[in-house]
């Protein structure tokens, strides 16, 4: 197996020198590659990975978020994405093509302070993201209890093909929703839920432990409750 | 307070709220008159003449004193000048902004300064050194550093323990004149009044709102008291009413509240 | 601003800023820092924030954002606004300060902005805003370079994109000798104050402001000083964000490909 080199960096740090293919958070300077982000980087072979653990989220197109809505107008809500870009859901992705201003209420849909499951339909630098909601779960979240991470922490809560998700979840029967955008909602019994967050700040605190899965494992206790 | 207007409490999260505070409880645990961890930390500023910083739970301010001469006002000629002002930095909430004071950083100011004149805390005719001409002048500037909830008591906290640790040089008049000696003597502190801030939910009443409190808040109310438990001051906030016997309870509240922060502050202070 | 006449005069016959063996009011070399504390991630709202003390400067920089422009007709197009605010605390000098801005704190606002965005990958956020604020809780020589190092690991700390850190450090003169890092009474009495910053490792110089009568000699003696100084201070920087993020000394390690 040819071996990966990994590295703390800070912004400025020159991760590598030479030719590579190269990802985000890393900007070329002749044959140097500067790291743009405190975080880990990866030096393979041909390529360098930056990841960062600090930074704001910012969107991408097919994004999964969780969001707060905080303004109703006559075509959409404006929803809070976490993000310094607004989300608009347009009305007429929600009520339809026949959808018009003077027949359609749409606080009866959702009103500010919901908070909405949603997908980045598009979004490109010069607007606003645009959010739809179409597509199975989606919507508003009726329940739960909402805790705030950083984005920069999201793939650690999801786990390798969702391991961690799956074992906070089969340990405290609690449903959990993981936005891109560092939202998480956490739904299930009261019990089961300040288990959950226990278990989710405990991998937000402990990014950089070497195997994590086991720690929060133990953490979780032993037997799994109301998974039944 | 109205700076977080654009702060929107989760629908989910007000709806707990508002069933928890049924049951008498909090979203952060605290009984309905419980105020949050305060922490006074005095000295953080030498160059100043006194200084503290207060943490109320998340809500931080740094409160330094400058002691000079000046001319007393025309129509206090025999008294001290003390003025307390206060600043909500941009850096303290994503809500606040740079630029003029806005309506909410002069209210606090007021508040707080009507709080600490009111109470007589400072004997304002011991500041006297010749009436008419000269005297001592305290002014006592509030930072706001971040900001989750409760400015008006984090900030009459931080004052209060400024003012009581502060140091001023001893001044001796000669020949009609005015002279600064090398001795340090402390502010002729009379009182220790204490500020307890009241905010509604629903029909509850809750001490020392956090910042999501204040968002889900209908109404406050601050009731200042001094060491004898006499009520010195008070402000009623936002665009609601209050009812007659709803002050009358936010002032046994406060009084019992303001008892027990008194002693923290005095314990601080020393 | 000190005119040279004044300087020497003030050097000669009031007190000697710097005795016969070189040694400075507070005990320091020519060439010597006061004691740094830098601390990353210290304040709850912020997105970045970075807490500085340096001699007596006492100071605190947040960042928030990237975030919307408002009012809207400042945004830009292809990158961000990036805002700035140097200001004192009525507290943090001698005699209290006026908390209004005052057209001092007005341009070192304007020269910490114009050292930092070079730093920071504005076209990465077209049409946002990222707020830097730099308050003086307590004020000494040098509390703009002190506000840069602190600004700009606040940035970092925000996890905003920068191609390196900015670090600052003032030389200067006392008579005609050239010293690292003036204090508050150095700056007041001495011959002249050369606040610099670097960004270390693309070796570009953002921030240069110089007062007081120089020969060329001692221009360039003073100036290079203030970079190799610069330089410490910015292993002091690496240290604090490598203590906020990793616990402790920054590691590399090699794993096989696939291991997690």
């Amino acid at each position: 197996m040819p071996m990966i080199q990994r590295r703390q960096v800070i912004p400025g740090d020159v991760v590598a020198k030479g030719n590579y293919r190269f990802g985000s958070y890393i900007e070329r300077h002749g044959d140097e590659y500067v790291a743009l982000r405190v975080g880990i980087a990866e030096i393979l072979r041909d390529e360098i990975k930056l990841s960062p653990l600090t930074g704001p989220y910012l969107p991408r197109t097919d994004d999964e978020v969780i969001g707060k809505v905080v303004d109703v107008n006559g075509f959409g809500w404006v929803v809070d994405i976490n993000s310094c870009f607004d989300g608009f859901l347009p009305a007429s992705f929600v009520f339809g093509r026949d959808f018009s201003p003077a027949t359609h209420d749409l606080s009866s849909k959702f009103k500010v302070g919901d908070i909405i499951g949603t997908r980045i339909e598009s979004f490109e630098r010069s607007r606003d993201p645009q959010l739809s909601i179409r597509g199975q779960g989606y919507g508003k979240i009726e329940s739960g209890e909402i805790v705030k991470i950083s984005p920069t922490k999201v793939p650690r809560i999801i786990g390798r093909r969702g391991a961690m998700i799956n074992l906070i979840n089969e340990r405290t029967g609690c449903d959990i929703k993981v936005g891109q955008n560092g939202v998480v909602v956490v739904d299930g019994s009261p019990e089961g839920i300040v288990k959950a967050v226990k278990a989710i700040r405990l991998v937000e605190e402990e990014t950089r432990a070497p195997d994590l899965i086991s720690k929060v494992e133990e953490a979780l206790g032993g037997s799994a409750v109301g998974g039944i | 307070m109205s700076m977080m207007k654009n702060y929107v409490v989760e629908t989910i999260r007000k709806a707990q709220m508002v069933q928890l505070l049924a049951n008498g409880k909090r979203l952060d645990e605290r009984a309905l008159d419980q105020p949050r961890e305060l922490k006074i930390e005095t000295g953080v500023i030498p160059k100043a003449n006194g200084s503290a910083r207060v943490t109320l739970g998340n809500t931080e301010v740094i409160a330094g004193v400058k002691i000079a001469t000046g001319i007393p006002f025309p129509d206090t000629p025999d008294k001290g000048i003390l003025m307390v002002n206060a600043e909500i930095l941009p850096m303290s909430s994503p809500y606040a902004e740079a630029g003029p004071p806005s309506e909410d950083a002069i209210e606090l100011a007021r508040v707080t300064d009507r709080g600490i004149r009111e109470s007589e805390m400072v004997d304002m005719g011991k500041l006297s050194l010749i009436p008419g001409k000269t005297v001592i002048a305290v002014f006592v500037d509030c930072n706001v550093m971040n900001v989750d909830g409760n400015l008006f008591d984090a900030t009459s906290y931080a004052v209060v323990s400024a003012l009581r640790t502060a140091k001023m040089k001893k001044y001796v008049i000669k020949d009609d004149k005015v002279e600064a000696t090398d001795e340090l003597i402390p502010v002729p502190v009379e009182t220790t009044p204490v500020s307890v801030t009241i905010a509604r939910i629903g029909d509850r009443l809750v001490v020392d709102p956090n910042a999501e409190e204040e968002a889900s808040m209908d109404m406050r109310i601050t009731i200042t008291t001094d060491d004898n438990g006499n009520i010195c001051a008070s402000q009623k906030g936002e665009a609601s009413t209050i009812t007659p016997e709803q002050v009358l309870q936010a002032a046994d509240v406060s009084i019992k509240v303001g008892k027990a922060i008194r002693a923290q502050i005095i314990e601080a202070t020393k | 601003m000190k005119k040279l006449w004044e300087g020497a005069q003030l050097a000669g016959s009031k007190r000697k800023l710097i005795d016969e063996n070189g040694i400075r009011l507070d005990g320091r070399k020519w060439n010597e820092l006061r004691p740094i504390k830098l601390q990353v991630g210290v304040m709850k709202n912020a997105d970045g924030s970075a807490y500085i003390e340096w001699g007596k400067n006492k100071i605190m920089a947040a960042v928030y954002g990237p975030k919307e422009v408002h009012p809207k007709h400042q945004v830009l197009p292809d990158r961000a606004l990036l805002r700035c605010r140097y200001h004192m605390a009525p507290f943090s000098v001698d005699e209290r300060k006026n908390p209004a801005p005052s057209r001092r704190e007005i341009e070192i606002s304007k020269v910490i902005r114009e050292a930092l965005v070079p730093a920071v990958v504005v076209e990465d956020y077209p049409r946002t805003a990222i707020e830097v604020w730099v308050e003086v809780l307590q004020s000494d020589g040098g509390s703009r370079v002190a506000g840069i190092t602190a600004a700009s690991l606040a940035l970092a700390d925000a996890g905003i994109n920068m191609r390196d850190l900015v670090v600052g450090c003032s030389c200067g003169l006392i008579g005609e000798q050239v010293v690292s890092d003036l204090d508050d009474t150095e700056d007041k009495e001495g011959n002249g104050d050369m606040p610099v910053a670097i960004m270390p490792n693309l070796g570009q110089v953002g921030l240069l402001q110089v007062d007081g009568v120089y020969t060329r000699e001692n221009f360039q003696k003073a100036f290079e000083l203030a970079i190799e100084k610069g330089k410490e201070i910015y292993l002091m920087q690496r240290e604090a964000l490598t203590r906020r993020f990793f616990g402790g000394e920054a590691q590399t390690t090699e794993v096989e490909e696939g291991a997690e």
